[in-house]
């Protein structure tokens, strides 16, 4: 696993030396106050919001991308397993100090699973018990926008969502990964 | 150590930021500088493609399970990368990749094209971001360590443009911060 | 000894309220107050009376904690109040067990505070049943000295517990200031504080 290990070196490195700080509770709070805002702006509509929250994510992560690579000075990964690594070790490190474990690869090393053992962004939070929410409702679906915009400005055409999260009761908080294609021509994408 | 102007191009082509730090260059019209950019980027765009493809090597011996992917971040041609990870190996390092167990990213596309054009004046270097972005520094043909200021540069453009919440993506940039950050260290610099 | 814990808006509209008993002493931790099962209101009617003393109180000092403030003698209930910065109140009632007479007098380990309230409640033993086992029990913990200082400190106890989770609820992004805590989670720490500390 040395792509693992170096990977985990670089997001150490850099958090530690090229990355401001914020205070966690205004991330969280930020967060949290626009998921809110938007359940109540869709009336509850929970499978609104969760695109509403990607898109927003993806927009993210087209400009994200560019402060990844200023920042960590990587080159382009070989493959998509070390692509996961780099995801998990160095761009959730810089960002918000976590590194989900990559797990649950198919046999083409085209999916992936990462398992978030702690999430910045769902502290203190406790889903609306309308019923509803528990069931439809991906608080934390930025991310998956997120990975996908970042993703998509390196020509690389993923899918991602959550598929548990400890929020709705779920012993893990797990989102699934998949490589759909590698884009070749370099047209800009559409921004949404 | 003379920083004449900075060109940044779009990943389709497109002029998107044009600006003098010190005079010395002749200036060119907005046109001819649009029509720079877009030469530039098919000639770039040609050199990828003529760029020759080195063979894959053999997965070594240790190299049994796809886990153990290679270290080596070099791009798969084998062609440097403009500015060299610091933290790793660099591309005289054999690539010991596992060539049969998964595919890369683009198959068959080089990383790199054209990185740099000297004349007597000036030196022209280029620096393309994995995104797809150019950067065009013209400097003067004795500069050192001009990839520090490309680096530099990057880390400005991805603060100050791309973290600016209207800026919108491959459109021209006009972040006033932009500017003033650039200019002010570009000015420590000398 | 049996408690009823509620918080207050600083407009005064209950957000949430529990009731348990104590699980020191062998304690089971479900209340069991002298108002029948019919009367519970009496619950929330003294600890709402209790309002004046604790906006009469909370000008006097700096404190988050005001102790023990408000004494409800006919039904031995006494009344300890938290202030959180943002002006909700914390209100506790606590309400020694039917007390066995004289022997909580007996009891000895409260100062003459703890005398008088034994007094207080011996003589309502007289209008009630007889203690119970559990009441003998609990007669030397801080149940039988709502007063004493190790009383107030372990109330103190509970209320910061209790004020830390009520911070991390109130900073969920689902909740809106002023609505009533519905939240399963702060309701089994209260709970848990409860059986901690009290």
């Amino acid at each position: 696993m040395s792509s693992t290990t170096k990977a985990s070196r670089i997001g150490e490195e850099l958090w530690k030396t090229r990355v401001d700080k914020v205070n966690a509770e205004l991330v969280t709070l930020t967060y949290g106050t626009i998921v809110a805002q938007l359940c109540q702006d869709y009336d509850g509509n929970y499978q609104e919001v969760n695109k509403q929250l990607e898109k927003m994510g993806y927009n993210i992560g087209m400009r994200l991308i560019e402060d990844f690579l200023a920042k960590s000075n990587v080159g382009r990964c070989a493959n998509f397993r070390e692509t996961a690594d780099m995801i998990s070790k160095v761009g959730f490190r810089i960002f918000l100090n976590i590194a989900p474990t990559v797990t649950n690869w198919t046999s083409d090393n085209n999916q992936f699973s990462l398992v978030f053992d702690e999430n910045p962004l769902a502290d203190f939070v406790e889903l609306p018990d309308d019923g509803r929410a528990q069931d439809e409702l991906w608080f934390s679906n930025i991310l998956c926008g997120v990975l996908r915009g970042a993703l998509e400005m390196v020509q690389m055409q993923i899918e991602a969502h959550f598929v548990s999260d400890v929020l709705r009761g779920d012993d893990t908080t797990e989102m699934r990964v998949s490589l759909v294609r590698y884009i070749e021509d370099e047209m800009p994408p559409e921004e949404e | 150590m003379t920083v004449f102007s900075l060109i940044i191009i779009n990943k389709a082509g497109g002029l998107i930021y044009q600006r003098e730090f010190q005079p010395g260059l002749r200036k060119l019209s907005t046109n001819d500088y649009l029509v720079l950019a877009g030469t530039f980027h098919g000639v770039h765009a040609i050199t990828r493609t003529i760029t020759p493809k080195l063979p894959l090597l053999t997965p070594t011996a240790t190299a049994s399970t796809p886990t153990s992917a290679s270290s080596n971040l070099a791009s798969p041609s084998g062609t440097s990368t403009p500015i060299p990870p610091t933290t790793t190996t660099t591309t005289t390092t054999t690539t010991s990749v596992a060539a049969t167990t998964y595919t890369y990213p683009i198959p068959g596309v080089p990383a790199t094209g054209l990185e740099s054009l000297e004349t007597d004046k000036f030196r022209l270097t280029c620096f393309q971001t994995l995104t797809g972005t150019k950067f065009l520094l013209f400097t003067d043909p004795h500069m050192a360590n001009i990839e520090v200021v490309m680096k530099k540069i990057y880390e400005f453009y991805a603060d100050f443009v791309m973290k600016n919440p209207f800026y919108q993506l491959e459109m021209p940039v006009r972040c006033e911060a932009f500017d003033r950050n650039m200019n002010g260290w570009l000015r420590g610099r000398t | 000894m049996s408690y009823y814990f509620t918080i207050l808006s600083p407009t005064d509209v209950p957000l949430f309220n529990i009731a348990f008993g104590t699980s020191k002493s062998g304690g089971d931790g479900i209340a069991r107050f002298r108002f029948p099962d019919t009367a519970q209101y009496m619950n929330q009617f003294i600890i709402h009376s209790s309002l004046d003393m604790v906006e009469e109180a909370q000008w006097m000092n700096g404190n988050m904690y005001l102790k023990h403030i408000d004494t409800y003698p006919p039904a031995s209930a006494y009344i300890s109040a938290f202030l959180t910065p943002s002006g909700a109140r914390f209100l506790l009632l606590h309400q020694p067990p039917h007390a066995a007479g004289p022997n909580a007098n007996a009891g000895g380990s409260g100062g003459g505070g703890g005398g008088g309230i034994g007094g207080g409640s011996s003589i309502l033993g007289g209008s009630f049943a007889a203690g119970s086992s559990a009441a003998r029990a609990s007669a030397s913990s801080i149940a039988a000295n709502p007063t004493s200082p190790q009383t107030e400190e372990a109330v103190r106890q509970f209320m910061a517990e209790v004020y830390e989770n009520y911070v991390k609820t109130v900073m969920n992004p689902f909740y809106r200031q002023g609505m009533e805590i519905r939240s399963a989670v702060f309701r089994s720490r209260v709970t848990a504080a409860g059986r901690k500390w009290l």
